[in-house]
C-alpha cells in the first residue's frame, strides 16, 4: 500500500538532479538494467575465479566421498576424479546411523531458532530503529554490548539455567538460548534505520498506526535483512556441535551434527563415509540458501515504497 | 484493548522467568562451589539393596559398530535379574570431556560411565565416584595389577573403577618405502638409538619422505626410566639432564633433516596420516590400526610390517566407573561389575582387537593365537607386548599441559633455545597448573 | 507528535532484551564474578582471591604476545573483510543467468565446520601443499614456507582462511543493504556519465555506509576473538613455543578440562573486553564524524 504524498517527496529528494517529469527519467528502467555483453563476460570471469576459489577446497571432500573403497584418500599426488565412483559410502551413511530421525531432530531446532530471531529481533529493532523513546540509547548499548561480553567458558553456566528450567535432554533446551542473537538485533536496527524517515512521518501524518506502518512500509522493506538472519539463525543451529552435546543426553534426541560424528567411531573410521556425512550435513543449508537468496536484495525498491 | 492485555502478559511472563532464572543462576553459583553435590553417596542405605530398578549406562562412541554387543551384554545382565532396567547412552568421539564434566558439574552424571583415567581422576577428587575397592574388595583377583593400578590415584584411598579393556601400541613400517630408502626391512628398529640411525640412512637416500616424523613428549622421558611426576602427584620432575638429551637427539635430527617441518606442529591428524599417504615410513598404532591404514589406502596393502613397540610399550586403560550419586547404586555396581567381567570382555576382545583386563582371559588362546593375516599378527604382537606395557603418561598430565610442552620442544627443535632450557621453562609452567588444580 | 504509546517500544524490545539478559547478559556478569575467585569447574576450593588474577596476568609473558598477536590479526582482516565482501556482493547483485548457483557456491566456506575447513587448509598450506607448489615453480621461493610454523605465516595464513570463510558471510549482510540503494540513483550517475567505477564510490559506497560500518564492528569483535583459525592450522599448539597464540587460546587453555582454572580465565576473558571496546569506540567516534 503506498502513500502517494511521501512519494513524490522522496523521489525529488532521492534525484536531485532530475525533477519528476524530465522525459530522460522514464527511459531508466530499459538503459540501466541490460548489460553490455563485454560486461558481463567479465562478470563472468570473476565470478568463475571466485568459485575455484570458494568452493575448490570442498572439491576433495566431495570426491571423497564418492571413492570406492579399492582407491587411495590420500595419495600424495591430487586424485580429484574417483576412479571407480560410487554411492555406497551415502548408502552406508544412512545404514549407520537413523539419518532422517536426526535431520528431524536438527530441523526443529533450526526451524525454533529461525522463528525466534525472525520476530524478536524485527520487533526489537524496529522499535530502536524508528521509535524515539526515553531509555532508546541504552537499550541500544545493551545490544552492542551482549556482543562483545565475555562469554568463554560460560556453556556449563547455561546448561544449568536450562536444566532449572527443566530442559535438560530437550530440543527446545537445545534451542531457546538460540533464538534471539544480538548480532541479528543489530542488523535489524541497521536495517530499520536506512529507511527514509520522510516516510514515517508521511504515514503518521495520515493517521496511520505503529502497527500498520510496521506492517505496510517497514516489513517490506526489510525483508532482505531478514532473510539474512533466517539464514544466519539456521546455520548457528543446524552446525551448532557443543551446546547440543552438552543439553542432549538420550541419543535419540541427537541432531545430525552429533550424529554424524558417530561416523568417526572408536576402532572404526572410514573417510569415504565421513566425507558422505559432510556432504549431507551441507545439503539442506544449500537448499535453504538458495531459496532464500533471492530475497537478500529486495529492499525498498519492492517494498511498495518507492525510492 | 487486545494490545494492551497481551503486553502486560508477556511483560509479566518475562518477569516471571527472568525471577525463576536469577534463582537457577544463584543456585548454580552455589553449586559452582559447593562441591560434588548434595545427596550422599550410595553407601550403604538403600545401597547394598536387591539389583533392581533403571540405571543409565553411558559409553564413549561405541555404537554404531558395537550396538549389538552392548544390547547383548544388558539383555544378559536384565535376564539374571528382572527387575532392573539398562538404558544405553552412548556419546559421541568428540567432547566427551565437555560432556563429562557438564554433567558431573549439574550434578547428572549417568550411572554407568565409560570413563578413561585422566576423566576418573579429576572426579575422584570432588567425591563423585563410588569407590569400588570399598564394595568389591575381591577386585584384586579378577583384574591385572595393571588395570587396577591405572584407576588408583595418590592422594586418594581406592580404585575408582573397573577397568575394562587395554590397548598397546605396536610399529607398522612401510616396507616399500624402507627398501627404496637403503633400508633391509628384516632388520627393524627395535630400540630408540636403532630408529635414529636407520633414519640417518633413510634420509641420505630419499629427500622425499621420512622415515620419523614425531616429537618427544612426556612418554619417551618415561621410556628412558626418567621420573616424570614425584610420587605424591604434585610436582612434576622431568627436566632433567638425561631428558634433555634426549631431547637433544630429536633437535640434531631435525637440524639435519630428518624430520618433516609438521614435527613443530602437533599435526592436526597426527602421523598415522602422514602414513597413510605414504609420507613417512613408520607409524606407531594399536592392533586396529593396520585395519584402519588399509581401508583408507588400499594400496598399502602387503607393504606394511610390524614389530613391537620401541623399548617399552604404552599401556593405554580404558574404564567402567560408577557414579557416587547413583539412585539404583546396588544396581550400577552389579552392572560395571558384570560389564566388565572375564566373559564379556573375552567376547568384546574378539570383535575389535582390544585385550580384556581380566586376569582369567590370559590364557584364552584367541589372543595368543594368529590366524595368518597381518591383522592376526598384529593382534598377537600387541597382545605379548601388554605384559611388557606401562602406562608412561602420567594421569595428571592433560592436554593442555602437553601443548605446552609441546610448544617449548619446538623450539628448541628449531634451534631457538637449548633443550635443557626448554623442558625448564615448560616445568615451570606445567607445575604451575598443576598447583592451581590442587 | 506522539506517534505510539508509551510502552510500546518497550512491548517490542523486551523479548529480546529479555532472552539476552538470561542467556548471554547473567553468565557475562558470573564471570566477571568469578575472576574474583580461584573456582573450578567441579567443586573444589571455591574461595575470594581479591584481584590475584589481576595481577597475575602482569606477570604472564605469553599474554602479551597473545594479545598482540590478536590485535594484529585483527588489523589485517578489518579492511579486507570489510571491501572484498562488498566487492563480491557488488559481483553477484546483477541478476545474470546461473547468478543463484554462484551465490550459494560463495557461502559455502561459511558453513563448513573448523575440522574439515582445518584438513583442507593444513593440506594446503603444508610443505607440499599447493601454495608452496606454486610458489616454488614459478621461482619465488627455493624452499618451502612454513606457513603452519612459523609465527607471522601462521597469522597471515589465518587470516587467509578467516577472510575466505567470511567473504559470504558478510557477502549476504551486504547484498541486503545493497538492495536499498534505489535503482535510481546508479540510473542518476550513469546519466551523469560515471562509469562503473565511479559509480561504486559514488553511490555505492556511500549508499552502505551504516552498514559498513556495523559491520567493521563486528569483524573487530570476531577478529579479536580469533582461535579455530590457529587451532586448527597448528593442530592446537599455536606455533613452536606458541609463538602464534591468540587472546581466546590462552583462555581456552585455563579454562578447557575438569580442573580447568575458572578464575584465571575469566580475569582474561575481562582483559579481552576491555580490548574490544577500544575499537569499537574508535569506529562509533570515526562513524559520528562521518554523521555530522
Amino acid at each position: 500500500m503506498s502513500v502517494p504524498t511521501a512519494d513524490k517527496a522522496l523521489e525529488v529528494d532521492l534525484l536531485e538532479t532530475r525533477a519528476v517529469g524530465d522525459p530522460k527519467r522514464k527511459r531508466k528502467s530499459l538503459s540501466f538494467d541490460s548489460v553490455s555483453t563485454g560486461e558481463k563476460v567479465l562478470r563472468y570471469v570473476f565470478l568463475v575465479v571466485m568459485l575455484v576459489v570458494a568452493v575448490g577446497p570442498f572439491l576433495w571432500q566431495f570426491s571423497t566421498s564418492l571413492k570406492g573403497p579399492l582407491e587411495d584418500i590420500y595419495s600424495a599426488s591430487l586424485s580429484l576424479i574417483p576412479s571407480q565412483p560410487t554411492i555406497d559410502n551415502y548408502i552406508a551413511v544412512w545404514d549407520a546411523i537413523p539419518v532422517w530421525k536426526y535431520i528431524g531432530n536438527s530441523l526443529l531446532v533450526a526451524a525454533l531458532a529461525v522463528g525466534g530471531n525472525v520476530v524478536f529481533t524485527t520487533m526489537a529493532g524496529f522499535a530502536v530503529a524508528r521509535m524515539k523513546f526515553a531509555g532508546k540509547g541504552f537499550v541500544i548499548a545493551c545490544f552492542m554490548g551482549v556482543l562483545i561480553l565475555p562469554g568463554e567458558a560460560t556453556i556449563i553456566a547455561q546448561f544449568v539455567t536450562i536444566k532449572n528450567l527443566g530442559l535438560a535432554d530437550q530440543l527446545l533446551g537445545v534451542a531457546l538460548p538460540g533464538m534471539v542473537g544480538a548480532l541479528n538485533v543489530l542488523l535489524m536496527w541497521n536495517a530499520f534505520r536506512i529507511i527514509p524517515k520522510e516516510i514515517d512521518e508521511a504515514a503518521v501524518v495520515d493517521g496511520a498506526t505503529v502497527w500498520s506502518r510496521l506492517k505496510d512500509i517497514h516489513l517490506p522493506a526489510v525483508r532482505g535483512t531478514m532473510a539474512v538472519i533466517a539464514i544466519f539463525a539456521f546455520i548457528g543451529a543446524w552446525d551448532d556441535f557443543l551446546w547440543p552435546l552438552i543439553v542432549l543426553t538420550t541419543p535419540d534426541r541427537f541432531t545430525l551434527t552429533i550424529g554424524l560424528q558417530y561416523l568417526a567411531g572408536t576402532f572404526s573410521t572410514n573417510q569415504r563415509i565421513i566425507a558422505a556425512g559432510t556432504m549431507v550435513a551441507f545439503i539442506p543449508i544449500a537448499i535453504l540458501f538458495a531459496s532464500l537468496q533471492r530475497y537478500f536484495f529486495m529492499g525498498v525498491e519492492e517494498g511498495g515504497v518507492k525510492g | 484493548m487486545v494490545q494492551t492485555q497481551a503486553a502486560r502478559t508477556r511483560i509479566g511472563r518475562g518477569v516471571a522467568v527472568l525471577a525463576a532464572a536469577g534463582l537457577a543462576l544463584g543456585m548454580a553459583a552455589c553449586g559452582d562451589g559447593g562441591g560434588g553435590g548434595g545427596s550422599t553417596s550410595g553407601g550403604d542405605g538403600g545401597g547394598d539393596g536387591e539389583i533392581t530398578g533403571s540405571i543409565t549406562f553411558q559409553t564413549w562412541s561405541l555404537t554404531p559398530t558395537f550396538q549389538d554387543y552392548l544390547d547383548g551384554v544388558i539383555a544378559a545382565f536384565e535376564e539374571a535379574h528382572p527387575g532392573a532396567k539398562v538404558t544405553l547412552q552412548d556419546q559421541p568421539g568428540d567432547g566427551y570431556d565437555q560432556k563429562v564434566l557438564t554433567q558431573a558439574a549439574s550434578n547428572s552424571l549417568p550411572d554407568v560411565i565409560n570413563l578413561p583415567p585422566d576423566f576418573a581422576l579429576p572426579l575422584a577428587k570432588v567425591d563423585m565416584l563410588d569407590n569400588l575397592a570399598e564394595s568389591d574388595p575381591g577386585m584384586g583377583d579378577v583384574y591385572v595389577a595393571g588395570g587396577i593400578e591405572a584407576y588408583q590415584f595418590p592422594g586418594l584411598d581406592g580404585t575408582w573403577a573397573y577397568p575394562w579393556y587395554l590397548n598397546t601400541d605396536i610399529n607398522y613400517w612401510n616396507t616399500e618405502l624402507m627398501t627404496t630408502c637403503g633400508l633391509d626391512p628384516a632388520k627393524l628398529p627395535t630400540t630408540d638409538a636403532e630408529l635414529f640411525d636407520q633414519a640417518k640412512t633413510y634420509s641420505e637416500n630419499c629427500t622425499d619422505s621420512y622415515l620419523m616424523s614425531r616429537a618427544p613428549g612426556v612418554e619417551d622421558f618415561a621410556r628412558a626410566g626418567i621420573e616424570v611426576i614425584n610420587a605424591e602427584g604434585t610436582e612434576f620432575t622431568f627436566a632433567t639432564p638425561e631428558a634433555a638429551e634426549i631431547v637433544e637427539r630429536y633437535v640434531t635430527a631435525y637440524q639435519e633433516g630428518l624430520l618433516p617441518n609438521s614435527v613443530l606442529n602437533d599435526d592436526y591428524l597426527g602421523n598415522s596420516t602422514m602414513f597413510t599417504q605414504g609420507q613417512v615410513a613408520w607409524s606407531t598404532g594399536g592392533a586396529p590400526a593396520y585395519a584402519n591404514f588399509t581401508k583408507d589406502n588400499p594400496s598399502l596393502e602387503g607393504k606394511i610390517a610390524i614389530n613391537a613397540a620401541l623399548d617399552v610399550p604404552s599401556l593405554y586403560v580404558q574404564g567402567v566407573g560408577v557414579s557416587a550419586q547413583s539412585k539404583n547404586i546396588a544396581t550400577a555396581r552389579a552392572f560395571a561389575q558384570f560389564v566388565t567381567n572375564a566373559d564379556n570382555q573375552n567376547a568384546f576382545g574378539k570383535i575389535v582387537s582390544v585385550f580384556p583386563s581380566t586376569i582369567a582371559s590370559a590364557d584364552d588362546p584367541y589372543f595368543s593365537e594368529s590366524d595368518g593375516t597381518v591383522n592376526g599378527d598384529a593382534k598377537v604382537l600387541a597382545f605379548e607386548s601388554l605384559s611388557r606395557a606401562k602406562a608412561l603418561i602420567p594421569v595428571q598430565f592433560n592436554s593442555s599441559m602437553g601443548t605446552i610442552l609441546r610448544q617449548q620442544i619446538s623450539l628448541a627443535m628449531r634451534g631457538d633455545i637449548p633443550a635443557a632450557d626448554a623442558l625448564d621453562a615448560a616445568q615451570k609452567e606445567i607445575n604451575q597448573m598443576l598447583a592451581d588444580q590442587a | 507528535m506522539k506517534a505510539h504509546r508509551w510502552y510500546a517500544p518497550w512491548v517490542l524490545v523486551a523479548p529480546a532484551l529479555l532472552w539476552l539478559f538470561v542467556f548471554t547478559i547473567w553468565p557475562s556478569l558470573n564471570t566477571i564474578r568469578l575472576s574474583f575467585t580461584n573456582a573450578k569447574p567441579l567443586g573444589g576450593n571455591f574461595s575470594w582471591v581479591g584481584g590475584a588474577n589481576f595481577t597475575r596476568l602482569l606477570d604472564d609473558p605469553p599474554l602479551g604476545r597473545a594479545l598482540f598477536n590478536s590485535l594484529f590479526f585483527m588489523v589485517v582482516c578489518l579492511p579486507l573483510l570489510t571491501l572484498l565482501p562488498l566487492l563480491l556482493a557488488v559481483l553477484v547483485e546483477k541478476p545474470l543467468r546461473g547468478i543463484a548457483f554462484f551465490r550459494v557456491a560463495y557461502y559455502t566456506p561459511v558453513i563448513a565446520s573448523a575440522v574439515v575447513v582445518g584438513l583442507i587448509w593444513t593440506w594446503l598450506l603444508n610443505d607440499r601443499g599447493i601454495f608452496n607448489t606454486i610458489l616454488q615453480s614459478m621461482r619465488v621461493i627455493s624452499e618451502p614456507l612454513p606457513f603452519l610454523t612459523e609465527r607471522w605465516l601462521i597469522i597471515l595464513s589465518a587470516v587467509a582462511v578467516t577472510v575466505w570463510k567470511g567473504l559470504g558471510y558478510y557477502m549476504i549482510i551486504y547484498l541486503a543493504a545493497l538492495g536499498n540503494i534505489g535503482k535510481d540513483l546508479h540510473e542518476a550517475a550513469s546519466m551523469d556519465g560515471a562509469n562503473a567505477v565511479r559509480r561504486f564510490f559514488a553511490v555505492t559506497v556511500p549508499g552502505v555506509r551504516s552498514t559498513m560500518t556495523l559491520i567493521a564492528m563486528l569483524i573487530c569483535v570476531a577478529a579479536l576473538r580469533v582461535f579455530s583459525e590457529i587451532y586448527v592450522l597448528t593442530g592446537g599448539t599455536g606455533g613452536a613455543g606458541g609463538e602464534a597464540m591468540t587472546l581466546v587460546m590462552l583462555i581456552q587453555r585455563y579454562s578447557g578440562g575438569f580442573e580447568g582454572n575458572l578464575g584465571y580465565a575469566a580475569a582474561l576473558s575481562i582483559v579481552l573486553f576491555l580490548v574490544t571496546l577500544v575499537p569499537m569506540g574508535a569506529i562509533a567516534i570515526y562513524n559520528r564524524r562521518q554523521d555530522s
